[in-house]
């Protein structure tokens, strides 16, 4: 057992670091994507671009893919700092979550197309798997996709999709054939997201931002295919795997703890520092507990994928759950703590540390993007723990009696 | 960062799984419970036989040589077995506070009769007043006077909540020799034969039915030989063990949970109510999916302490985390094995639910409970640096812009 990280991966930590330091203004406040000002929008893609050219978005893919060859911890270590930092790439969907499925289950042209566009911080990517009727149920998609000479023709509607830039590109689960189960009949698309017949409107929350896209008649060229026909809803589940493993949690609750330390400390009604506030010390070291279990869990999970070949599957571990649990309870501390000027949003007069209780507060609303609390409940008794599920011959009953209901 | 326990470490799990199912089953717990020592001396001979008293003791003093990460992986099968008996007392709170601050006639003549079970220690810190809670382990709640007389010195007060009080051969008394503006500058540490005369010991019944003990010192003569460390510095070594003591609880909740867990999932599969294992009720699934987090959450946290511990480095922060998550977890974690066992988890003389739930109260509260601990946490963060700030210039992009819901580059995108 060893806490400590390598000389190397201290090296590349403050590279790092030295990177965020001299490339972010002094009076630079991490605030996330929402609601961003052309301004800052246009300072994020600037410095995603300068991040990619040296590798750092994707420092885990290959140097041909425009990454960096590094081993999945020391990859952990630049997400770790990345994170503390509080970048706010536009294009995290494409790093995080659409690039390791190409990785795996792409062509030598999907990947020498694709790949090099998201390392590099040039191209922006949507997950663009939700619909109206396949939230928790994801294998009920619907958004058609049917085969026409070299193309598919896809008709239907995506929604919740999380948009944190303009969209170049689309990662798209569609159906492509009629089955039970339903989850063998899905494929995933790579989308040109200017596409004749795809169009957008906002859907903005009270977490991130969020568009419907609407897509009519839109031909999709049949290289654009990921993967094998219908066995996209497995594909995409394989790559699940990779969002584990994600250590910048525990960083960037840090750099929060650091501010907001920095902030009761500072502020002093009636001459009293708010640090010394007994509400606030419980809340403090709440977040202080909760930080430290993230960022342990995130190591863990990330030393445990760099093993893999040799330890399989990870344990099943609860800590999102958790973490989605009580994120309502740390919102409201936060809020409460600060009397009536908690409920200040950003850029209000009077409004103290930035708005950013409000903020957290309206962002606690939403515990539900990848899995809500009731699924990953279900999902961590049933596969997790082993539990038994309701036998397939009642669930069979349930679906006739849902079906003669019309 | 490496996860991997070592061989020795997993060998050391296994053959402590082995013989603690064996040699501490449910009648073992249940007759020590009932009995007046507090602890089975057979059982205590065995593991003194295996070396396990004398586990982090060094080689010269008849120990193992090993680590207080090895020690961890013990206590881990010390809770799942509810191992009764006055490990933490004798050997950590007593033998590695002579072993950290000591005289080198008190090391070897005490430590090697620990590691072969032929001495017992009972550590006497918390008071009357002190219990009540957020000073019980910090120097300012020690009251109890030892009064210099000649080459002797003279304790005299009540001690509470001592842990083996009754089987003790000697306690470590923690005692006040000076009062001044730093509460901790003025401790002395004194090893006191448990036959003394003046000395009267009370046993109370807790929650656990284990033995902690009202503990009077009438007028206790102990002789200045008997000092442990330096007058008026026995502070430092004792908090160091007793940090040591905390994250061993830690793994003691950790092991227990773990067994808690496995017993509700396995109850939840096989017991059938309305044609059906109750498992299959979500409302259920749920107890079994927190529990798993309540164990899982502990099992990190409580070896980077230890392992802060092995290695010498600053460690309050993360001993105060482990304890404070793992005294609320515990506390959750047996509530829910409750839940999942209805009826059968509260019989009182049969069945091991009760049973863990009763100890676990004591391991929550022993050497401060998550309020405490949460205090010191809250204590460290106070000297948390400010944040770094960046060198670049800066560009009025952030402060005071207000935030909205749609951001601005929608505007100007392709809509289609």
């Amino acid at each position: 057992m060893d806490f400590r990280f390598t000389e190397e991966q201290e090296k590349l930590r403050t590279e790092i670091d030295d990177f965020f330091l001299d490339n972010l203004p002094s009076d630079y406040r991490p605030r996330g994507q929402r609601g961003q000002t052309m301004e800052q929008y246009k300072f994020w893609m600037d410095l995603q671009r300068k991040a990619g050219a040296k590798g750092y978005l994707t420092p885990g893919w290959s140097k041909e893919s425009g990454g960096l060859g590094l081993s999945d911890m020391e990859q952990g270590v630049v997400m770790e700092e990345t994170s503390y930092w509080g970048a706010a790439w536009p294009g995290s969907q494409g790093i995080r979550v659409c690039g390791p499925p190409l990785h795996v289950f792409g062509t030598e042209e999907q990947k020498s197309k694709f790949l090099p566009g998201i390392a590099k911080g040039e191209d922006i990517w949507y997950q663009a798997f939700t619909e109206p009727d396949a939230g928790s149920d994801e294998a009920n998609v619907s958004l058609r996709a049917v085969e026409d000479g070299d193309n598919y023709i896809l008709n239907g509607q995506k929604t919740f999709i999380t948009a944190p830039g303009q969209g170049d590109y689309l990662y798209t689960l569609a159906r492509t054939q009629d089955v039970t189960p339903k989850h063998r009949g899905i494929s995933l698309f790579l989308i040109d997201a200017h596409s004749p017949g795809v169009s957008y409107s906002a859907l903005p929350t009270l977490g991130v931002f969020t568009v419907d896209i609407f897509f009519d008649n839109v031909k999709v060229p049949k290289d654009r295919l990921l993967g094998e026909l219908n066995r996209g809803f497995y594909h995409a589940m394989v790559t699940f795997e990779f969002e584990r493993s994600t250590t910048g949690g525990g960083a960037g609750a840090r750099r929060g703890m650091e501010e907001l330390i920095d902030f009761y400390r500072n502020e002093k009604p009636n001459g009293k520092p708010l640090l010394e506030n007994p509400a606030v010390r419980d809340l403090l070291a709440d977040r202080a507990i909760e930080m430290e279990l993230v960022w342990l869990q995130g190591w863990f999970a990330a030393w445990h994928f760099s093993q893999r070949d040799k330890l399989g599957s990870p344990p099943p571990e609860a800590g999102g759950l958790h973490n989605k649990v009580v994120s309502a309870d740390r919102a409201k501390q936060l809020i409460d703590a600060m009397g009536l000027y908690g409920q200040l949003r950003r850029g209000s007069k009077y409004c103290k540390y930035e708005g950013r209780a409000a903020g957290s507060w309206e962002v606690s609303r939403s515990t539900h993007p990848a899995g809500t609390i009731e699924v990953n409940k279900i999902v961590l008794g049933g596969r997790g723990l082993g539990l038994p599920r309701i036998p397939a011959k009642f669930n069979k009953e349930i679906r006739a009696a849902i079906e003669e209901r019309g | 960062m490496d996860f991997n326990f070592t061989e020795e470490q997993e060998m050391l799990k296994t053959s402590a799984r082995d013989f603690l199912e064996e040699e501490c089953a449910e009648k073992l717990i249940r007759d020590v419970e009932a009995g007046d020592q507090g602890y089975s001396p057979d059982l205590w001979k065995k593991i003194a036989e295996l070396g396990w008293l004398g586990l982090v003791f060094p080689e010269q003093y008849e120990g193992a040589g090993m680590n207080v990460i090895d020690l961890a992986v013990l206590y881990e099968e010390f809770g799942r077995a509810m191992f009764p008996g006055p490990y933490l007392s004798t050997v950590i709170l007593g033998g590695m506070t002579i072993l950290e601050a000591g005289t080198e006639e008190q090391k070897s003549e005490i430590l090697p009769r620990i590691a072969r079970g032929e001495q017992i220690v009972a550590m006497a810190l918390t008071e009357p007043e002190s219990s009540w809670g957020m000073q019980a382990w910090d120097p300012e709640g020690v009251t109890v006077a030892a009064v210099a007389d000649g080459d002797d010195y003279i304790i005299d007060g009540i001690k509470l909540f001592v842990h083996d009080a009754v089987c003790a051969d000697t306690f470590l008394v923690v005692a006040r020799t000076k009062s001044g503006a730093d509460p901790a500058d003025g401790i002395t540490l004194f090893l006191v034969d448990a036959k003394s005369a003046g000395i009267s010991i009370t046993p109370l019944r807790t929650v656990a039915g284990d033995m902690q003990c009202e503990v009077i010192f009438d007028k206790v003569k102990v002789s200045r030989q008997n000092i442990v460390g330096a007058l008026n510095g026995g502070w430092a070594p004792l908090d160091k063990s007793m940090k040591v003591g905390a994250v061993m609880l830690c793994a003691q909740m950790l092991g227990a949970g773990e067994k808690l867990l496995e017993l509700s999932v396995d109850y939840a599969r096989t017991r059938i109510q309305f044609d059906m294992p109750i498992g299959i009720n979500q409302y259920i699934q749920e107890h079994c999916v927190f529990l798993l987090r309540d164990v899982n959450g502990a099992r990190w946290s409580t070896y980077l302490a230890a392992w802060k511990i092995a290695e010498g480095e600053p460690c309050d922060f993360e001993v105060a985390v482990a304890k404070a998550w793992g005294s609320d977890a515990h506390e959750r974690a047996c509530w829910r094995a409750h839940q999942v066992h209805g009826g059968v988890g509260y019989t009182v003389n049969d069945g091991v639910l009760p049973l863990y739930s009763r100890r676990g109260k004591t391991y929550q509260l022993y050497l401060g409970d998550t309020a405490y601990h949460k205090e010191k946490i809250a204590k460290e963060l106070e000297g948390w640096p400010a944040p770094q700030v960046p060198r670049g210039k800066p560009l009025g992009l952030w402060e005071g812009i207000p935030e909205n819901w749609i951001p601005e580059w929608w505007d100007t995108y392709d809509k289609g």
